[in-house]
């Protein structure tokens, strides 16, 4: 008797005592206690907060003052008043949509032929794969120092090649020419993404089920029938999250730009993201104001942009296989 | 008689195109792909007045010490450096502190979890334009700019939303069971994080690793804005401007960007499946 | 005329790969329902696909209603399967499953929507023919990959464990659905499956399957009753047949070993004059073993002596593991009213006539002097009178 009641009492205390220190003996393990989730999250938090949620306030804060130095003279929406009136930062707009709406059609679709020949099972499939991949990890410096080149006007591959053929009448200046300089940056752009979309194509078709195109065939279908009753209906979901993927890239676009053509010729290829770093950091005028004016447009537009896409595109139903 | 051999695998190729056809497509692809390498390979051991005799002639003989006369005459021994300092210590720091992240928001139920996802998934579509002006700002006020400091704080905060958003899809599929198990054990909850999910969670940190190691490594925008000081410099501002100094010297400009580009090279030669995974990680489902 | 032959069947893998399907000949008749049953990797599904043309063939013949097909693509030999894994289109409702392979082959609107809609009654689908795949249960999307086969009217069904992804009452029922057609069509059809029970109860002929050989071939009764080899007999039966080592004594025709003494009765003077001396394998299966030496009822019977090791009631019966005396286990299926305990000494008998002679080396049956359907008829009657 005295036993139990000495063990009672030992149990009893030592609820007590796991009870009192908090964290480790909490009964469900999928709470945590505060200083548990402030060692997780804090730092993060932490960074997020100073580097990106408080500059991008901040941003916004600062649209509506002409800052000047040290000076900052509230303008109300003046800067956006102006904004609106500047042809500009328009024809950049203009630049972008048709940048971002269309390139990625090229880049999804580029991606999804290349995907197919290499399911296909083209011989050195391998080597392929690893060769076109290599464009996607460049630097966009690299890129544009070379397709710089490419675009020489007198020795640059293109021309060379146009001339050599005969075709000599089809050599232009690429990128001098305003009405192809826009044209010319796509293509290079499309060049060194078109493998990252290659591989997460051939991944998603790998991993459509075997027994579904074992069942096309059967039901009489040949390659360009399974391609498109099949397969590309499929893939759908991977194709529009590529696509988007790709559209939020081109609307942030600014490395390639900037080195090969600046904005130039005349604008021809004048993005927001290169119109917002000259006015804030190549101006004579030293205003940042505007330029946050033009940054927080952008922002709001970028986001409906994307929400709306999302809305459109978005897969109605999960195709669950 | 026109008849294909039902074969395993994926289907035969298209009786449309014939192989010949193909092949001459995925050929052209291929030189379309690379041939731009092998052009400026060329370039980069030719100097620039043979170059400007023949742009496209093979290189006779090859001029190895360009390489020598790059990498001595143009700090790109201090290019390397910076980059390396800044991009292995943003990735080291932003990988931790998303892993912790990532790994509360997968793990633990407390009111605001999703809600601190989902903003921080969502500032991954942020245009960097509506946070760099006042990063700039920031940096200078905090004597930060300039330094290679500031510009791995700003990294470290660039990276962050993806990686939280790679590394809590992982770690959200790791069974509860695994934790319930060290519960009982007696582990507590810094313990586990450290010797189960890390470990387990070892592949896809992997891949962040090194999506972010490729991204910081070719990062622009953010440097040429923050970085003014020659010495100070990462690689790819430092090419940029090592192409202006030289500006009509192309064979010293090709041999430069040769330099930048044969560490990638090589890396990839032994790594390219962890690359190619890493790259795409997130895109595929 | 429907019928399927298989001559000398083989499929090896290329680059000096393993071969998985050697020598099977086989000839399934038109309308029969023939079940091409074993354990995993036995080849079975990679004859099937073979049969349907998913797979190439490294040699032999296969022809379809006389002829022949090695070459012909999958499309063009008037076949329709039924997978697995169902391998319904997600992305496409009930409706357009069903009707899509018809619409491919190029058929007048009216026609498929007739067949389409005639299946769907048949099957019970008409409710579900809007929705998508991802919308129906496991037994529905089942019935739908039935209806997609059945739709295209084919010559021949192939069947690929279509129920192994369906639980048990399912499984029940889509099995009886099978069958069901099959009396309504009429049409040749090939059965892969695991299950014993299915095939049993499905196929007018059973080709049973090991290690890529064709084991034997026969109505599913004739090949419980009269096993070709130790594999057929242990795979159908459940509890597997027992299979004791004996030494053969021709004169007093009898097998024995320090557990087992039984009398041969079933076989000639000549054959068990070859085996004299030599270490045989005798079959006996669960439910022959008796506990109750007056269930022989007078007639030759045989002995077996061991330690019981477990004892399994099961309510309608109870199963009797037991280890013999000279090493080994059998399994006994006993009565319900039978009481016993773990480790405890035990005697079991068995009719001379319920027990099986094998090779020891070999595997394969000894023939007995009854053999053929009328000697499975007077087997039966003599276990149950």
């Amino acid at each position: 008797m005295p036993d139990a009641a000495a063990l009672q009492g030992k149990s009893r205390s030592g609820e007590a005592q796991a009870s009192s220190s908090a964290s480790s003996s909490l009964a469900d393990p999928r709470r945590a206690s505060r200083l548990v989730l402030a060692v997780f999250l804090g730092p993060g938090l932490l960074v997020y907060g100073g580097l990106t949620a408080y500059p991008a306030f901040r941003t916004i804060y600062d649209s509506f003052f002409t800052i000047e130095g040290m000076d900052a003279t509230f303008v109300g929406l003046a800067n956006y008043r102006d904004l609106m009136g500047d042809e500009t930062f328009w024809i950049a707009v203009r630049n972008t949509f048709i940048w971002s709406f269309v390139a990625p059609v090229l880049d999804v679709a580029t991606g999804l032929l290349l995907a197919l020949a290499l399911y296909a099972g083209v011989p050195f499939a391998r080597f392929l794969r690893v060769a076109w991949f290599t464009p996607v990890l460049l630097s966009y410096v690299v890129v544009a120092i070379l397709w710089m080149w490419i675009y020489n006007y007198d020795w640059g591959m293109l021309n060379v090649l146009l001339r050599t053929v005969g075709l000599d009448a089809l050599a232009s200046s690429w990128l001098g020419d305003p009405k192809l300089a826009l044209a010319s940056l796509i293509v290079t752009h499309a060049w060194k993404w078109a493998g990252f979309n290659m591989v997460v194509c051939l991944a998603a078709i790998h991993s459509l089920p075997k027994e579904v195109l074992e069942a096309a065939d059967l039901d009489n279908c040949g390659w360009g029938a399974k391609l498109r009753f099949i397969i590309i209906p499929m893939l759908r979901p991977t194709l529009l999250s590529l696509y988007i993927l790709a559209f939020i890239g081109k609307m942030k676009i600014f490395d390639l730009v900037w080195i090969m053509t600046q904005g130039g010729p005349l604008w021809a290829t004048e993005t927001v993201s290169t119109y917002v770093y000259k006015r804030a950091f190549n101006w004579n005028t030293f205003d940042l104001g505007y330029p946050s004016a033009i940054a927080t447009v952008w922002f709001l537009v970028v986001c409906a942009s994307v929400i709306i896409l999302n809305r459109v595109l978005g897969s109605r139903e999960r195709l669950e296989y | 008689m026109a008849t294909i051999a039902a074969r395993e695998g994926p289907a035969p190729l298209p009786r449309l195109f014939g192989r010949g056809m193909l092949a001459l497509v995925l050929g052209v692809y291929t030189v379309y792909t690379l041939g731009p390498f092998l052009w400026l390979a060329t370039m980069s051991v030719r100097t620039t007045a043979e170059i400007s005799a023949d742009h496209y002639a093979w290189p006779k003989p090859f001029h190895w010490e360009q390489f020598r006369s790059a990498w001595v005459d143009s700090d790109f021994a201090t290019y390397f450096w910076n980059s390396t300092l800044v991009v292995v210590g943003a990735v080291a720091v932003v990988t931790l502190i998303g892993a912790g992240a990532a790994h509360a928001l997968a793990r633990y139920r407390f009111r605001g979890n999703r809600l601190i996802y989902g903003i921080l998934f969502s500032s991954i579509i942020f245009p960097p334009q509506i946070t760099l002006i006042s990063l700039y700002q920031i940096l200078v006020d905090y004597n930060l700019y300039n330094s290679l400091l500031g510009l791995s704080l700003v990294y470290i905060s660039l990276q962050l939303p993806l990686t939280v958003y790679l590394l809590e899809g992982f770690f959200a599929r790791i069974p509860q069971d695994l934790f319930d198990a060290a519960k009982i054990d007696g582990y507590g909850d810094l313990e586990i994080f450290w010797r189960i999910v890390l470990p387990v969670g070892m592949p896809a940190i992997a891949t962040t690793l090194i999506l972010n190691f490729i991204q910081l490594w070719n990062e622009f925008l953010f440097a040429v804005v923050l970085i003014t000081d020659p010495d100070k410099r990462t690689l790819p501002i430092g090419i940029r401007a090592f192409m202006g100094d030289h500006f009509q010297d192309i064979g010293m400009i090709a041999t430069g960007v040769m330099i930048s580009v044969i560490p990638v090279i090589i890396a990839y030669v032994f790594f390219s499946e962890k690359l190619i995974r890493g790259m795409t990680a997130g895109a595929i489902k | 005329m429907a019928v399927v032959k298989l001559d000398r069947i083989v499929k090896r893998y290329g680059g000096g790969g393993p071969t998985v399907v050697e020598n099977v000949d086989l000839t399934v008749n038109d309308g029969e329902f023939m079940v091409l049953l074993g354990p995993s990797g036995c080849g079975k599904s990679t004859t099937l696909r073979m049969i349907a043309g998913l797979e190439t063939i490294s040699g032999g013949t296969l022809s379809i209603d006389g002829r022949v097909v090695n070459d012909v693509p999958a499309k063009d030999r008037d076949i329709a399967m039924v997978f697995q894994s169902y391998a319904l289109y997600p992305h496409m409702s009930v409706a357009e499953n069903l009707a899509f392979g018809l619409r491919r082959r190029s058929l007048p609107g009216a026609e498929i929507d007739r067949r389409v809609a005639q299946v769907a009654d048949i099957l019970g689908l008409a409710p579900l023919l809007a929705r998508r795949p991802s919308a129906l249960s496991g037994g529905q999307r089942q019935r739908v990959a039935l209806g997609r086969a059945m739709v295209r009217e084919p010559q021949v069904f192939l069947f690929d464990e279509p129920l192994s992804n369906l639980d048990a009452a399912l499984r029940v029922n889509t099995r009886s659905e099978i069958i069901k057609q099959h009396h309504r069509l009429g049409s040749t059809m090939i059965y892969v499956t695991h299950d014993q029970v299915e095939a049993m109860t499905m196929g007018t002929r059973i080709c049973v399957m090991n290690a890529g050989r064709v084991a034997q071939i026969g109505a599913p009764l004739d090949v419980y009753w009269q096993p070709a080899n130790t594999f057929v007999a242990r795979f159908l039966g459940s509890p597997p047949m027992n299979l004791m080592a004996a030494s053969l004594a021709a004169e007093s025709r009898r097998a024995a070993s320090p557990a087992l003494d039984a009398p041969l009765s079933r076989w000639t003077d000549a054959v068990l004059g070859s085996y004299d001396g030599r270490t045989v394998t005798l079959g006996v299966r669960a439910e022959d073993m008796m506990i109750d030496a007056a269930a022989m009822e007078g007639q030759p019977y045989g002995t077996v002596r061991g330690r019981t090791i477990a004892v399994e009631p099961l309510g309608a019966e109870t199963l009797l593991l037991v280890e013999l005396e000279s090493g080994g286990e059998i399994t006994a299926r006993l009565p319900r009213h039978v009481v016993a305990a773990p480790e405890q000494k035990v005697e079991l008998f068995f009719r001379a006539d319920a027990a099986y002679l094998f090779d020891a080396n070999s595997g394969n049956a000894i023939a007995s002097h009854e053999s053929g359907a009328a000697a499975i008829r007077a087997a039966v009657q003599r276990r149950t009178h």
